[in-house]
């Protein structure tokens, strides 16, 4: 192995983004007369200590995963999606919509609604992509104005159409048949909120990492991204790869919506931006725009999530506080690029003195 | 280069200088010796534990029962505010032993009927709810959950009363939240303390169908400013609002009237929430609140537990008559006259004199 290949590399510098990240909660915990290690202890079985445990790891991992690589294929092809909360909205409103309104078999009804997701997230996207292809928009500054319009759309339809029968803000609740919940998975982690979400995130994942490295297509993009002008020179259509890319995005971010919406809850909820677009962006960031290094870092942060509840409950750390915590854990990750060029300084300094 | 490494050495110092440090504190003996067995958890509905409302209320009487008692407390803020995030702060309380679990909020019905299976050797309060399955098909409560509800209509009426004596004519407002049955229930309640007031105390209060309006939403602050604007245009003199933040608004709206010298009122509700409306030194625009003493309610389920008295199964209804709901102890802006009128018709209330009715009837809306 090439110690000083570009991967390599990469997973140093998001395991010492993650150190980095710890002993700055730890210092945080110390700082409120907290212990670090029990709180770490707590915060590490809260998320592993059973199977129940694991799956609820696993479950809130899994919009994770869809937005982290929906952020990590926008940056491989040179795009920065910070739209993906409201492309999952947009995901989650149209497979909501189809879900309360078809009343299909399950094996039917969620191919489709997986893929109303797709198209919802990917149309949203479509937009900020058609104003960068045509007219140089920045994408995120479309991307986040897109996040507000998904939130003000979803604050309008889903109570004038699927309003709850008792409660304003949240959508009806999804008939068993829409439901990314299956009972042998449920069973099997012992009453887990676990889905087939998962299963389909990792395989996306996985298809993903292939276009992206072995088809045409996604040299293409990557070449567009990496320098516009040499790819257009080379003969690429480049506009066509800008809103390509971007539907790309957007329908990853969307099906994260779908997972999330019917899978991890059964209702659509009106007034939240979901956090999970914005932590894609950490994800990615920490996964080094790598497909598995997305998956990696998603079930971290899942981790992080899942597991503070029981180190609250277990310590007297404030809830506040763990949320500092994993706050300043995405602080650190999100900052990998200052590690990079701090490894890129030692290295040289090595070489330098190797020299003399 | 030098510099980064420095910062690095620094850190990696303080965290171990702070990690040596960092000592329990030990309980004092006072403490010690009133400890008792009983762990009390409680998971916040949406929005923080100093919400001035629901996770407030419900916090500050399992706090009261931690110190009085002797009963370890704690709280914990879900991620979000589906089903599947209620449902793992109640287990990671499960876990670590919370086995008194409280929950604010008709957002948790569905969740504590879960529960309820689930962690079937806990305890759960509801407060504001009653568990049901997601699709209303099913209500139950086992023995081990309580489901409070509180008497709104007699709170309101308090307020309206109160309200009515101490400004004796113009017109009034009510703000709601959602169209639900605890907001409305503040509002019919409201409109009979008006009705009641006037016709006992000779106020000439009136409350204009145009004047009553519900949000849609509790938390669209902008939005309750400018309805709060509007009605005072219109001569608006004192708004009642049961609307969470769209309250918070409304708020806003009459402190800058009050610093421009208008006289506006507004009546709190749930809490006392005269503080909320302080615009300078001591003096508040919230006239009186509507109080839900939820906190009394967090702090009797516990004390009943420790006696064995749990009332699991129950539906408990806190009203007038076991001093559930009402107007604060204290109100600044309300005369020593008033105060001793108010308590006179609150007897009266409380021993069914008075009967303040829960349902629309001839009510405006």
């Amino acid at each position: 192995m090439n110690l000083n290949s570009d991967k390599f590399r990469a997973l140093w510098v998001a395991l010492i983004s993650v150190f980095l990240g710890l002993v700055a909660g730890a210092i945080l915990m110390a700082l409120t007369g907290h212990n670090p290690f029990e709180g770490y202890t707590y915060l590490f079985q809260g998320g592993l200590m059973n199977i129940e445990r694991i799956g609820n790891t696993l479950a809130t991992s899994t919009a994770l995963f869809l937005t982290g690589i929906s952020v990590a294929f926008a940056f491989k092809t040179g795009l920065f999606n910070i739209g993906a909360s409201g492309q999952m909205l947009m995901g989650g409103l149209f497979a909501t919509a189809i879900g309360l309104t078809w009343d299909l078999p399950k094996p039917i009804l969620l191919p489709i609604i997986l893929i109303a997701s797709i198209i919802g997230g990917g149309l949203w996207a479509l937009i900020p992509g058609l104003l960068k292809a045509k007219f140089n928009v920045h994408e995120v500054v479309a991307t986040i104005m897109m996040n507000w319009i998904a939130y003000w759309t979803i604050n309008y339809t889903i109570p004038a159409y699927f309003k709850g029968e008792y409660l304003e803000t949240e959508s009806r609740i999804i008939g068993n048949n829409a439901s990314l919940r299956v009972e042998w998975l449920t069973d099997l982690f012992n009453g887990s909120y676990i889905n087939l979400g998962f299963f389909i995130a990792v395989a996306v994942i996985i298809i993903i990492a292939i276009v992206l490295d072995k088809t045409v297509l996604g040299f293409t993009l990557k070449a567009v991204g990496f320098n516009k002008e040499s790819a257009k020179y080379s003969g690429m259509n480049v506009n066509k790869s800008i809103i390509l890319s971007m539907m790309i995005a957007g329908g990853l971010a969307g099906l994260g919506g779908a997972t999330f919406y019917l899978g991890y809850s059964s209702n659509i909820q009106i007034g939240v931006l979901p956090a999970q677009g914005f932590d894609g962006i950490a994800v990615a960031l920490l996964g080094a725009n790598n497909p598995y290094g997305a998956l990696a870092a998603a079930v971290f942060f899942g981790l992080l999530h899942s597991g503070k509840g029981f180190m609250n409950a277990m310590t007297d750390v404030p809830p506040e506080i763990g949320d500092t915590i994993i706050a300043t854990i995405i602080y650190f990750a999100a900052t990998s690029l200052l590690i990079h060029k701090f490894l890129d300084k030692i290295t040289a300094f090595f070489k330098g003195g190797l020299k003399k | 280069m030098k510099n980064l490494f420095k910062v690095m050495v620094i850190v990696t110092v303080a965290s171990l200088l702070f990690v040596s440090c960092s000592k329990k504190t030990e309980p004092t003996a006072m403490a010690e010796e009133k400890k008792v067995a009983l762990k009390v958890g409680m998971v916040t509905d949406a929005g923080t534990i100093d919400d001035k409302s629901f996770n407030q209320g419900t916090w500050e009487g399992i706090l009261k029962a931690g110190d009085e008692l002797g009963v370890t407390v704690k709280y914990l803020k879900p991620v979000g505010t589906t089903e599947a995030d209620y449902l793992k702060e109640i287990g990671n309380l499960y876990d670590a032993g919370y086995k008194f679990i409280v929950t604010p909020g008709f957002k948790f019905e569905t969740t504590i009927f879960k529960a309820q299976d689930k962690y079937a050797d806990a305890k759960f309060v509801i407060i504001d709810g009653t568990p049901h399955n997601a699709d209303y098909s099913e209500f139950r409560a086992e023995k081990n959950v309580i489901s409070i509800f509180f008497a709104e209509h007699e709170s309101g009426f308090m307020a309206g009363v109160a309200a009515a004596l101490e400004l004796k004519d113009g017109k009034f407002g009510f703000i709601g939240g959602m169209e639900i049955p605890a907001v409305q229930k503040f509002n019919w309640g409201f409109q009979q303390g008006i009705i009641y007031a006037n016709e006992n105390f000779g106020t000439t209060i009136n409350l204009d169908a145009e004047n009553i309006i519900y949000q849609g939403t509790f938390s669209d602050v902008a939005a309750g400013q400018q309805l709060a604007a509007q009605m005072f245009d219109k001569g608006v003199s004192a708004i009642f609002c049961a609307a969470g933040g769209v309250g918070v608004g409304a708020i806003n709206e009459a402190k800058s009237r009050a610093q421009a010298g208008e006289e506006k009122w507004i009546i709190g509700v749930d809490v006392d929430q005269y503080s909320e409306g302080i615009y300078e030194g001591e003096k508040s625009i919230i006239l009186t609140s509507a109080m839900k003493r939820i906190d009394v309610a967090a702090y009797d389920m516990i004390a009943e537990d420790l006696k064995g008295a749990f009332q699991g199964g129950a539906t408990l209804t806190f009203n007038a008559a076991n001093n559930g709901v009402g107007i604060p102890a204290k109100n600044p802006n309300l005369s020593a006259d008033v105060t001793s009128k108010v308590a006179k018709v609150y007897a009266d209330v409380q021993n069914g004199t008075v009967v303040v009715s829960a349902e629309q009837g001839s009510l405006i809306k």
